[in-house]
């Protein structure tokens, strides 16, 4: 669930509740008094782990930094804290789970950086994608496909209902997968390739930069939608070996 | 500062520990008995029985004695009125609202009973504490330990429970993960590890990741419904039928349907009792089916069948036996062989392995991602449960801590590291269940995901559909489900003192956090405004904070006269110790015929008459009275003592023995 950018309230700096002193806002814990910091507005979950804001992500180094951040504001260790710090901790070790929550999935690290690029969400942007499996807008590359699949699962449900062979239709639908499937496949890899793409455009111009952000919320919606389409195979099959239990009873 | 220690509240037994010059201990009684059973009784005079003797009391005194209260602690009557249907005592409560607990003509809800077991834990400790030597031996911190699969109500109803109790709980941590905890202590070592936890009445299965001493809570799931006392019910039905099958023939009438649950069963199966006496013929232990006549039968029965699933552990066929007794006339007999036992139990052990298999599907792995499974909870020691988890992970689990204790290590060690700050070891748990909102339509939408490391937080926008509307109700609930009736129901938030604004430009945002405990707490601001918008928070099956500070004033209330209590026994056992050495030696003096050149003018008379004073005020409950005339006997006895004491002295050397005295 990445949660909607939030502005920074001060961009910069950060007042320390102990002391009063100021920090910067990447700090976790005050330069002057020492002690933990209210969280404040963040809303960078890279920065906030220590990381550039890049797609390429070694795992075992991101797990260590939660481990290392959790050890640092657990609760736990501010028991006998005063009530600000307290808080601070409660408040940082919850925005540090759904930090590394968030960027350990490759998809909802890509949400998260199109949502603090300040692009809007890849996940809602058509409403009707998310109540019906089959509505929404077709994304113009997978046209062909859809068009396909639909006929295909039509076909398949009248003769489901008209009593067909469960294990024929199974085999129908895994034929009718395959294509879809292969799809996924090519957007996973079209996601990496952008992904590389990103980490190295660092220094690059913000209207490149923008393309690639742009191409790489196509393929995440696209890639909604391919799911989509998997589910409904998935519901069509489980359907199909609903009808086939009833029938192997009845000859039971 | 007093005391901490870590407490596994169970369903069937709760345990105290420590953690002693680093090391987790378990406190036992001078039988060295570790467990508590989880069972309050009322004496007939309003005394508060814990433990093994409110459990003797089961049997004597069964509508005044409760157990298994923890099955009860955050829920409704309407989710346990099956459980109610099969206890001796009267379970009662509001459609909506806290279940509450007959016993003899007082009420009590869940948290109440488990304050009562965690005061006795508290106790035991101090008296431990106490007896070392120790001179600060109050206990006032605890880690208390709940099923991971508890939901918000179950955990704030525990937190309530050691409230009422006189201890500060700071920290409410789930059992299979303090058990890990136990366990990672002894074995440094880092990998998967998969914790099963089949307790009395409840099931739960965690997956973690240890790496750096950090125990990584992966996913959790379970059943907080299922348990060994599901086992015993299932055994209690079939003695049940049984005995119902026997009456009915007995007396040519049909069984009584309120006492025959297993229909198959009443049927006569393989059941083949013998030895019944004629007192089965006068209508079975039910009797007419009342709860007071029944409730004995049932506790009797219980007995004979746990006693029977205990052997069945250790030897392959064992028998259900009971004496005739008043509750039982005909007693029972029957054999009963490990085969059989798993036949009748395999459903509910079956009933584990769902959980466990999504549970490593949220956490993302296969069986084989395993490294090491433990086993945890008395009913672990059931064969067919090793064997099937044996099965279902292709690994041998661990068992060498008592599955009974390993809870409560674990509880103490992190009630150590909460006082100590030692940071070598961090749990970092989940919350078992999603936590969402009621939307329209009744549909749910969750804020936070089950399986999320807590703490926790999430927020979700609100806003007004009326213009000028100052109130927004929110309702929160707690499940899988898509639908709001298909969840728990947690909470209504009502808030209030929205600024007036045209409907629909209000933007208040509501804050969820989950703390460390896995309980929520909410927060609402108008963004607008900036104002902090005021909650009412009514809890769906909890109580209110304001019942909470009612119940503990009762409870000191209370308290105050079960300390007046104890003071004037003291004062009574003082008294009646003095009383008895006065009368001793007054009789030795009588026999011997020696008083004449002891006593001094005036000293017999003296000593009568405080004598007299004291035994009068005996009868009475003054505990100051007692207390002076006590201390009066003492001062008008103390020329008699020296005398005796050296007239002993004489005769020792003269060669008789003290004990001649």
């Amino acid at each position: 669930m990445t949660p909607d950018p939030i502005p920074l309230r001060s961009p910069s700096t950060l007042e320390c509740r102990s002391c009063g002193a100021g920090a910067p806002v990447d700090e976790h814990f005050c330069p002057q008094c020492s002690r933990i910091l209210a969280l404040g507005r963040h809303g960078d979950y890279f920065s906030f782990l220590g990381l550039p804001r890049k797609l390429v992500i070694d795992a075992n180094d991101l797990e260590r930094r939660f481990r290392d951040l959790s050890r640092k504001f657990h609760p736990d260790y501010f028991y006998n804290a005063s009530p600000t710090e307290r808080l601070a901790s409660l408040e940082r070790s919850s925005y540090l789970n759904d930090a590394y929550r968030t960027l350990k999935n490759p998809v909802s690290r890509v949400e998260h950086l199109l949502a603090i690029e300040g692009l809007p969400s890849a996940k809602s942007e058509d409403p009707s994608t998310g109540s019906g499996h089959m509505a929404g807008k077709v994304p113009p590359s997978l046209l062909e496909e859809v068009f396909a699949l639909n006929e295909e699962l039509d076909e398949i449900r009248e003769l489901r209902e008209s009593g067909a062979d469960p294990e024929k239709l199974r085999a129908r639908l895994e034929k009718a997968r395959a294509p879809i499937d292969a799809k996924r496949a090519e957007h996973e890899a079209q996601l990496q390739e952008l992904s590389a793409r990103w980490d190295g455009q660092a220094g690059a111009a913000a209207a490149e930069k923008r393309a690639t952000l742009d191409a790489l919320r196509e393929r995440l919606l696209e890639r909604n939608y391919i799911n989509n389409l998997l589910a409904t195979i998935e519901r069509e099959a489980a359907s199909v070996a609903g009808s086939a239990q009833p029938a192997a009873g009845s000859h039971g | 500062m007093g005391k901490v220690v870590g407490i596994d509240l169970g369903t069937t037994n709760s345990l105290v520990a420590y953690v002693d010059e680093g090391r987790p201990v378990v406190i036992r009684d001078e039988s060295g008995d570790a467990l508590v059973p989880s069972v309050v009784s009322v004496g007939e005079d309003g005394t508060i029985f814990v433990g093994r003797e409110a459990q003797r009391r089961l049997l004597t005194a069964p509508s005044r004695s409760v157990y298994s209260v923890k099955r009860f602690m955050g829920r409704g009557i309407e989710d346990v009125r099956e459980d109610a249907g099969l206890l001796p005592f009267q379970v009662s409560g509001e459609a909506g609202g806290v279940v509450r607990i007959g016993v003899a003509d007082r009420e009590f809800t869940p948290p109440e009973i488990s304050a009562f077991v965690l005061r006795e834990l508290k106790h035991r400790a101090e008296e431990h504490f106490r007896k070392r030597g120790e001179f600060d031996f109050e206990v006032d911190r605890a880690v208390v330990t709940v099923p991971a699969y508890f939901n918000d109500a179950q955990r704030t109803a525990t937190r309530d429970a050691g409230r009422l109790s006189g201890l500060e709980v700071l920290r409410i941590i789930n059992e299979p993960t303090a058990a890990s905890l136990a366990y990672g202590l002894d074995q440094r070592n880092r990998g998967t590890i998969a914790v099963y936890d089949l307790g009395g009445g409840t099931f739960d299965i965690s997956i973690l990741k240890v790496e750096d001493g950090v125990f990584q809570v992966l996913s959790t799931n379970g059943d907080t419904h299922l348990g060994g006392d599901d086992v015993d019910r299932l055994l209690v039905e079939i003695v049940l039928a049984d005995l119902a099958g026997s009456a009915s023939r007995g007396t040519g009438a049909p069984p009584d349907p309120a006492y025959v649950r297993g229909a198959g069963a009443a049927e006569g199966g393989p059941a083949k009792a013998e030895d019944r006496g004629a007192g089965a013929a006068e209508g079975g232990p039910a009797g007419a089916g009342g709860r007071g006549a029944g409730a004995a039968a049932v506790e009797t029965i219980r007995r004979a069948v746990i006693q029977a699933k205990w052997d069945l552990s250790d030897v392959e066929d064992t028998e259900i036996r009971i004496e005739p007794s008043p509750a039982v006339p005909s007693g029972y007999q029957k054999r009963i062989t490990r085969a059989e036992f798993e036949r009748i139990i395999r459903p509910l052990v079956d009933r584990t392995l769902e959980p466990c298999r999504q549970a490593l599907s949220d956490a993302g792995l296969q069986p084989k991602d395993i490294d090491e499974v433990v086993l945890v909870g008395g009913s672990t020691r059931i064969p067919l449960v090793r064997r099937l988890v044996e099965e279902l992970f292709a690994r041998t689990p661990h068992s060498e801590l008592n599955p009974d204790e390993v809870v409560a290590l674990g509880a103490a060690v992190q009630a150590d590291i909460l006082v100590s700050g030692r940071r070598e070891m961090l749990l970092l748990d989940v919350t078992p269940l999603s936590l969402g909102i009621e939307t329209m339509g009744g549909v749910v939408s969750k804020i936070i995901l089950r399986n999320s490391t807590i703490p926790a937080s999430g927020r979700e926008m609100f806003t007004t559909g009326v213009d000028n509307q100052t109130g927004v109700d929110v309702h929160v609930l707690q499940g899988e489900r898509e639908l709001a009736a298909d969840c728990r129901s947690l909470a209504h938030l009502h808030l209030r003192g929205i600024p007036p604004m045209v409907a629909g430009l209000p933007r208040i945002e509501v804050r969820f956090q989950i703390d460390a405990n896995g309980i929520l707490s909410v927060a609402a601001r108008e963004l607008r405004t900036g104002i902090e918008q005021a909650i009412e928070v009514k809890p769906s099956y909890g109580l209110t904070d304001q019942e909470v500070e009612r119940m503990l004033i009762d409870s000191f209330e209370h308290a105050e006269a079960d300390f007046e209590a104890r003071l004037l026994i003291d004062a009574r056992n003082e008294a009646e110790s003095v009383i008895h050495a006065t009368d001793k030696v007054l009789r030795r003096l009588d026999l011997d015929g020696t008083g004449a050149e002891v006593f001094e003018p005036g000293e017999r008379e003296r000593i009568n008459a405080a004598l007299t004073g004291l035994k009068f005020v005996m009868a009475g409950t003054s505990r100051q009275a007692i207390h002076d005339w006590t201390h009066a006997l003492n001062n008008v006895t103390r020329h008699l003592a020296e005398v005796t004491m050296n007239q002993t002295v004489r005769e020792a050397l003269a060669g008789k023995n003290v004990k001649d005295v």
